[in-house]
């Protein structure tokens, strides 16, 4: 069965297809297929899909695996509320 | 402010919190989840000798030694940020801002998963999930489940669904291709699963343990697979779409050669009302690179780790790291890491008095005892690989650390 229509970024709904064709026409890093197709930047902040295009990436001759994590992570790690953001107690 | 913040109540956090109260700091561990003790919370093991290890009760064993040294434990709030002031760690929660001197991340490992047509129905879900519901909140996830993905975490996991009393169809390859990787080749899962040899209760595996090559084994490997503990595990077998309208109602599946390729005319539909999916696991490094740490690609250890030496320290002064978070192995092998975090730490807040030196020490030489001694092997080459993460680190940042 074909790869191509299963979904991979389950947040945004990526599909295998969509980053595939996006590392093979960029030979891009998984930051890049982040960007360009929005895959990993969901409600979920990429905690499930990330290590999925990470592989794919070095697997389809994107960017190699480096010692740097390749999808850097940014604060806020776990969804939080504004109040709690802005220093209200819940 | 306090002397240590610890984040993460599993094993290695609860390990570190007890070593660093009986040295007199004044500590506190903050977790997410409703109740401490982390993946230990899940586990239910039969040792070789026929002991049983509940983890539910190690979790409380730790639990209560560490409130006995006073130790201030918050569970159900989250950690999404931190920041290093001059001498001081910044631990952003969902409840306050946290300071403290020393900071330790014992976050643990997280899942990886495996991409298959139909995931995204409702009653599929992680190998870890299933484990939570089952052991943790005594639900069944349901009657009659199927596994893809065949490695030491979903075996051992498997036998614990059936001990909650579900019935465990399957474990089972994923297809083989791109999204599955190398969790879709036999060879390679032979190899896993061989490393479980001495849990196996199967004369084929207990013997292949010792001398059949991951190759042999594969290619040997019987058609219909062979049993643990009743349960059929099929390496010459790949999940090939998970089907069901609304929810999970079976999986097609097909026979796949020795290098995993799909045998033509094999297919079937086999019934099912739940399915798990374990890809493995990977270190939760999350806030460490948040924090700012130098990282290491370590396959071995199940992926990027932070730099880190033997005593846990990592190469921003302060912050140390402990558990699953610097290599994924065993709880006990977390547990006597956090040991070791919690000795540093007192040694750098200037608590460790007599002998003090020599127990860190000999704390570290129990974390590669406890290691050699583990029942489950998640990798190979684990030790080799951490020595030469350590002598990386030497390399690197020693001279820079000199004054602890
Ligand atoms: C699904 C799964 C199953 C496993 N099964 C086994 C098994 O059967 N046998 C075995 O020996 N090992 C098993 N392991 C390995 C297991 O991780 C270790 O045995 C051990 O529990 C690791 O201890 P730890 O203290 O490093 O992390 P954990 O026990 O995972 O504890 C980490 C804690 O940190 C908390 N945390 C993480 N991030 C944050 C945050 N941002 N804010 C607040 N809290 C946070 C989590 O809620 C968690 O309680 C399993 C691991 C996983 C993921």
């Amino acid at each position: 069965m074909s790869e191509k229509p299963t979904i991979v970024c389950r947040c945004e709904e990526i599909t295998m297809e969509e980053i595939q064709e996006t590392i093979e026409q960029f030979h891009c890093s998984s930051r890049e297929v982040k960007l360009r197709t929005r895959a990993g930047m969901g409600s979920c902040g990429g905690r499930t899909c990330r290590s999925v295009i990470d592989r794919l990436v070095e697997e389809l001759g994107g960017a190699t695996v480096s010692n740097e994590v390749p999808l850097s992570y940014r604060p806020p790690v776990r969804p939080v509320s504004f109040g709690v953001l802005g220093g209200a107690k819940e | 402010m306090i002397d240590v913040v610890i984040i993460g109540a599993g094993p290695a956090g609860l390990g570190a919190a007890v070593a660093a109260a009986e040295h007199g700091l004044q500590v506190c561990v903050v977790d997410e989840f409703v109740k401490p003790g982390g993946r230990l919370l899940g586990q239910l093991h039969e040792e070789p000798d026929g002991k049983w290890v509940n983890g539910i009760e190690e979790a409380q064993k730790l639990y209560n030694q560490a409130i006995g040294l006073g130790v201030d434990i918050r569970c159900g709030i989250s950690v999404y940020d931190l920041r290093k002031l001059e001498n001081t760690w910044c631990v952003y929660t969902t409840d306050e801002m946290i300071e403290s001197k020393c900071l330790l991340l014992a976050t643990g490992a997280s899942e990886t998963p495996i991409p298959i047509p139909g995931w995204t129905l409702p009653g599929v879900m992680s190998i870890g999930a299933a484990q939570v519901m089952g052991n943790v909140h005594r639900v069944k996830p349901g009657e009659k489940g199927i596994i893809i993905g065949v490695n030491v975490l979903s075996v051992a996991i498997a036998r614990e669904l059936q001990l909650c009393g579900v019935h465990v169809e399957s474990i089972l390859l994923p297809q083989p291709g791109l999204l599955a990787g190398s969790a879709g080749n036999p060879e390679k899962m032979m190899e896993s699963l061989l490393r479980l040899s001495h849990l196996a209760p199967s004369p084929l595996i207990r013997m292949g343990g010792k001398w059949v090559s991951p190759k042999l084994g594969a290619r040997l490997f019987p058609k219909n697979g062979f049993k643990m503990w009743g349960i059929p595990i099929q390496l010459r077998k790949a999940a090939l779409e998970i089907l069901g309208d609304n929810q999970v109602e079976g999986v097609r599946m097909a026979e796949v050669s020795a290098n995993g390729e799909v045998l033509p005319g094999t297919e079937k539909t086999v019934s099912a009302d739940f399915v798990c999916i374990a890809g493995g696991l990977t270190p939760m490094a999350e806030l460490a690179s948040v924090a700012g740490c130098s990282f290491c690609y370590v396959p071995e250890l199940g992926g990027h780790v932070p730099l880190h030496n033997e005593f846990m320290q990592t190469n921003l002064a302060g912050l140390y790291i402990a558990g699953n978070i610097t290599g994924v192995e065993s709880a006990k092998v977390a547990r006597a890491q956090g040991k070791v975090a919690g000795l540093s730490m007192a040694r750098e807040l200037k608590a460790l008095v007599y002998g003090g030196n020599e127990k860190l020490y000999a704390a570290v030489e129990e974390v590669t005892e406890t290691r050699r001694n583990a029942l489950i092997q998640f990798q190979p080459g684990i030790e080799e690989a951490r020595k030469e993460l350590h002598r990386k680190f030497d390399e690197t940042y020693k001279q820079k650390l000199v004054s602890i």
